[in-house]
């Protein structure tokens, strides 16, 4: 290659370098990661489309269904079922007590030991200002339209609601008198009984039999107060008084006073002449009604303010379930009608939680270096547990904490109090079963061995069962003992059973050398054990005993196999129990769902947040 | 025999013997190391010489014979062996470090729990002995961030800690690099200097001839030959001494 240059081969790069530029707007920022990651080859784009359009399909349809058409009443409206069970009524504030002593207690715990992040600090903040917010802006959205159904065959209901001085509201009667029309809305009208009878109708009516066009359906309304008393409309037809016909119209009414009103609907069937009972369908459209969860609600949330509601024969109540249309409901509406109720029942809770929880911090925060403060905190969560159990069952007789059985505990409070017994007892249970079953002494050895090989191969749905049957069967003594009480021994064997496996685990891999360089110390058995073994055997399988606490909350929910009430028991017993919310099974079980995986997924949060800190981030052994 | 430095031996064993299931590891040992003796004890891998010294403070359990340790016979008693222990302490070829705590909770650990000393009194100490072997600056760091050297120093630190009278040290440069093994070595001189009664397993010759009163060879599960390093290296007597020093030097 030599003669290949020749002296007048050369470079000489220019004095000045270049000025430094961008790199391309397609290899950094979002547009360089989408391309780097979801990007980055064919396949990778087809899987990142195919998959995207899967789940955004999904989201998409989960969405749209749940805020156009589902009814999360179920859950808000039976919240106090589903927090606590049948607990009763008037004691509800015990646990209320429990769940202000708890969240202070943990605000004084992050104060003292932990830190509050900003990022949490702030979505606290937002978090609270959107349930203020939310009902103040739903206020805005017009209330729903009720649908008052005319049938034949059947005398119209009289319609009751409450109303306020100055409110305005309107009533429009509409004939349904073309087929399809009808079909349309009667199929989406969400009242069962009218849309079974209008699927047997239609049959008819497609065949030619009836025709609904020809039916002269003649109904007269009239607005009555409290008193019986007929109130004047302000426009439609007559004084206080609507006969509409196939035409229809409407009247428009402003409430003289607050108190309970009355829609009289009556049908003039001697005007409909030879067709008489089978007279047709019509709606009569009421605007401006507050609606309620249910008749029931509706009813009992004004006794109090406006007295008993008038007697009137066939009464129907402003009830947001039996009026509405499927798929009919805006994003407004679904912010109005589902979100707003939740959120009023929630924001006080809310709101005196996070300011305990803030006192609690910044008490912890300005006492985190006083020892008094620090041992006060340890004790308060140490006392906690028998201060919280007392509170929550009370005493026989006792005239301020009367006896509440544990049998009607029930809903998130069970489930809660049996993953928290199971955790806090089965722990210190695990480690000593897997300690025996390492043990030198072959009676211990052995006893911890068939123990825990016994439960293993057992399920859990048996040792409840035999929690519940077999074993005050043998031992009278144990009869007498509580039903709950039972369960969490049952549970707490069980998850003990398991998390010795996983302990054992962690002890195999601690190196011999540990226990020689701790016994050449002088450190006794229970010490090394204590102080060298343990430490290092458990921080090695946080994530498989982290795994079984979760494992063990979700299995809690198999008490209700056995009589318990909690969470999905007490959910099973309202969709099932209530005739109202048995078309809601969907969004109850749903609702559950989300509960149970953010504990689940809070819970290993903390185990992973637990493996990276302090000597587990960079032991080495 | 070197001259002593005082008149009963610290450490006496008489016809000791052990075995591993069938296979004999120590046969007949008879050895007595004075108070602040060095005692350096060489052989090749499989001559029982680590098991000997981990016999000394009952790790491993000798099945004939006499262990007298400061006054104490070991047996089965169990406050004795806790008596022993205390007043030995022991470095190991793998160090041996607690990875979940930091240097000083190492070095401070046996005090507060043995000796059961205050917290601030372990860690001054401990701060202290740390200083000694050169690393009181690595003190809030956990031993898998040290350097195999410092993380040995670190452990003749902790053993240093419950003030022994007698230090054991297993082989305690064989697992560092060549560069490391200089550092470790120089705490280990500079604490015989200071009267400390040690017993050396290594294979650091220099180590041996630079500070050991006596030099004792194993082979197969018995001593072979003891003397002073000069006899040692420049009048061995018994074959396998002689072999054994033409393979190392």
């Amino acid at each position: 290659m030599r003669g290949r240059y020749t002296d007048s081969d050369f470079y000489v790069a220019p004095l000045e370098s270049p000025p430094s530029r961008r790199p391309p707007i397609t290899s950094v920022g979002p547009l360089g990661w989408l391309r780097a990651n979801l990007f980055s080859s064919k396949v990778n784009s087809m899987a990142t489309l195919v998959m995207g359009a899967l789940i955004g399909w999904f989201l998409w349809s989960f969405l749209s269904w749940s805020v156009r058409s589902a009814q999360w009443g179920v859950i808000y409206h039976n919240l106090r079922l589903v927090t606590s069970g049948l607990y009763d009524r008037q004691e509800i504030w015990r646990m209320e007590l429990v769940a202000g002593i708890l969240v202070l207690l943990s605000g004084l715990g992050l104060g003292v030991w932990g830190r509050l992040s900003r990022g949490v600090f702030i979505a606290v903040l937002v978090i609270l200002l959107i349930l203020v917010i939310v009902p103040v802006l739903a206020a805005r959205v017009p209330e729903p339209t009720i649908y008052v159904l005319v049938e034949p065959q059947r005398a119209p209901p009289d319609f009751v609601f409450v109303g306020l001085k100055g409110q305005e509201v309107s009533f429009t009667f509409d004939p349904l008198t073309d087929t399809q029309d009808a079909d349309e809305r009667l199929l989406g009208f969400v009242e069962t009984q009218a849309r079974t009878e209008w699927s047997i109708r239609a049959a008819e009516v497609r065949a030619g039999d009836l025709d609904l066009g020809q039916y002269n359906l003649t109904v007269s309304l009239r607005l009555l107060d409290r008193q019986g008393r007929p109130l004047t409309s302000q426009a439609g037809s007559g004084v206080g008084d609507f006969a509409g016909n196939p035409a229809g119209g409407t009247l428009h009414y402003t409430l003289p006073a607050d108190g309970w009103y009355v829609l009289e609907v009556r049908r003039d069937d001697s005007a409909n002449g030879s067709v008489g009972d089978n007279a047709g369908y019509a709606w009569i459209r009421v605007h401006g009604v507050e609606t309620f969860a249910s008749q029931e609600a509706a009813a009992q949330a004004r006794v109090e303010q406006f007295g008993e509601p008038p007697a009137v024969e066939r009464a129907l109540f402003a009830d947001e379930n039996s009026y509405r249309f499927e798929g009919a409901r805006s994003v407004a509406e679904f912010f109005s009608l589902q979100v707003t109720p939740l959120f009023k029942r929630i924001v006080m809770p809310c709101f005196v939680g996070a300011l305990l929880f803030f006192n609690g911090w910044v008490i912890g925060t300005l006492g985190k270096r006083e020892r008094a403060v620090r041992r006060a905190v340890l004790g308060g969560w140490i006392l906690s547990a028998p201060v919280i159990l007392i509170i929550l069952r009370g005493f026989e007789g006792s005239r301020t904490l009367p006896l509440v059985p544990t049998s009607v505990w029930g809903g998130l409070l069970l489930t809660i109090l049996l993953t928290v017994v199971g955790i806090v007892a089965s722990f210190p249970l695990g480690v000593a079963l897997a300690l025996g079953r390492r043990s030198e002494l072959p009676a211990i050895k052995w006893t911890c061995t068939l123990f825990i090989e016994t439960v293993r191969g057992v399920p859990l749905i048996t040792i409840l069962f035999m929690a519940k049957q077999i074993v005050p069967f043998f031992w009278s003594a144990l009869s007498g003992l509580d039903l709950a009480i039972r369960m969490m021994i049952g549970v707490t064997l069980f998850s003990a059973a398991y998390l010795a496996e996983n302990v054992r685990g962690g002890l195999q891999i601690i190196p011999y050398g540990q226990i020689e360089a701790a016994r050449a110390l002088g450190l006794n058995p229970a010490l090394t054990t204590t102080l060298i073994v343990l430490p290092q055997a458990l921080r090695a399988v946080i994530p498989a005993i982290v795994g079984q606490f979760i494992s063990l909350f979700k299995d809690t929910s198999l008490v209700a196999v056995v009589g318990l009430f909690e969470l999905v028991g007490i959910v099973d017993r309202i969709v099932s129990g209530q005739a109202i919310y048995r078309p809601y099974q969907r969004e109850a079980y749903i609702v559950i769902a989300i509960i149970y995986f953010v504990i689940s997924y809070a819970m290993s949060d903390v185990s992973r947040r637990l493996e990276q800190s302090g000597a587990g981030s960079i032991r080495r052994l | 025999m070197a001259e002593t430095k005082a008149s009963e031996p610290i450490i006496s064993c008489r016809r000791v013997n052990k075995w591993f299931g069938n296979f004999h590891v120590l046969k007949d040992v008879d050895l007595e190391v004075m108070p602040q003796e060095v005692v350096v004890i060489i052989g090749p891998s499989g001559s029982g010489k680590s098991t000997f010294i981990r016999c000394i403070n009952r790790l491993e359990e000798h099945q004939e014979g006499q262990i007298i340790v400061d006054g104490i016979e070991l047996s089965h008693d169990v406050r004795n062996i806790a008596a022993i222990r205390s007043e030995i302490g022991m470095v190991f070829q793998q160090f041996n470090l607690f990875p979940h705590l930091t240097v000083l909770d190492n070095v401070a650990l046996a005090p507060r729990y043995v000796r059961r000393q205050p917290r601030r009194v372990a860690e001054e100490t401990a701060l202290q002995l740390l200083e000694r072997v050169g690393i009181p600056e690595q003190a809030r760091k956990y031993p898998g961030q040290l350097s195999g050297g410092q993380q040995q120093r670190v452990a003749i630190a902790r053993a240093l800690a419950m003030q022994p009278k007698i230090m054991l040290f297993d082989e305690p440069t064989s697992a560092l690099d060549p560069e490391m093994i200089k550092e470790v070595l120089d705490v280990m001189k500079q604490l015989a200097q200071s009267g400390m009664t040690m017993l050396v397993v290594t294979h650091e010759m220099g180590f041996a001839r630079e500070v050991a009163d006596r030099i004792v060879l194993f082979d197969e599960g018995r001593i072979v030959e003891m003397g002073t390093p000069e006899h040692f290296f420049t009048n061995p007597q018994h074959e396998r001494t002689k072999l054994f020093l033409s393979q190392i030097l």
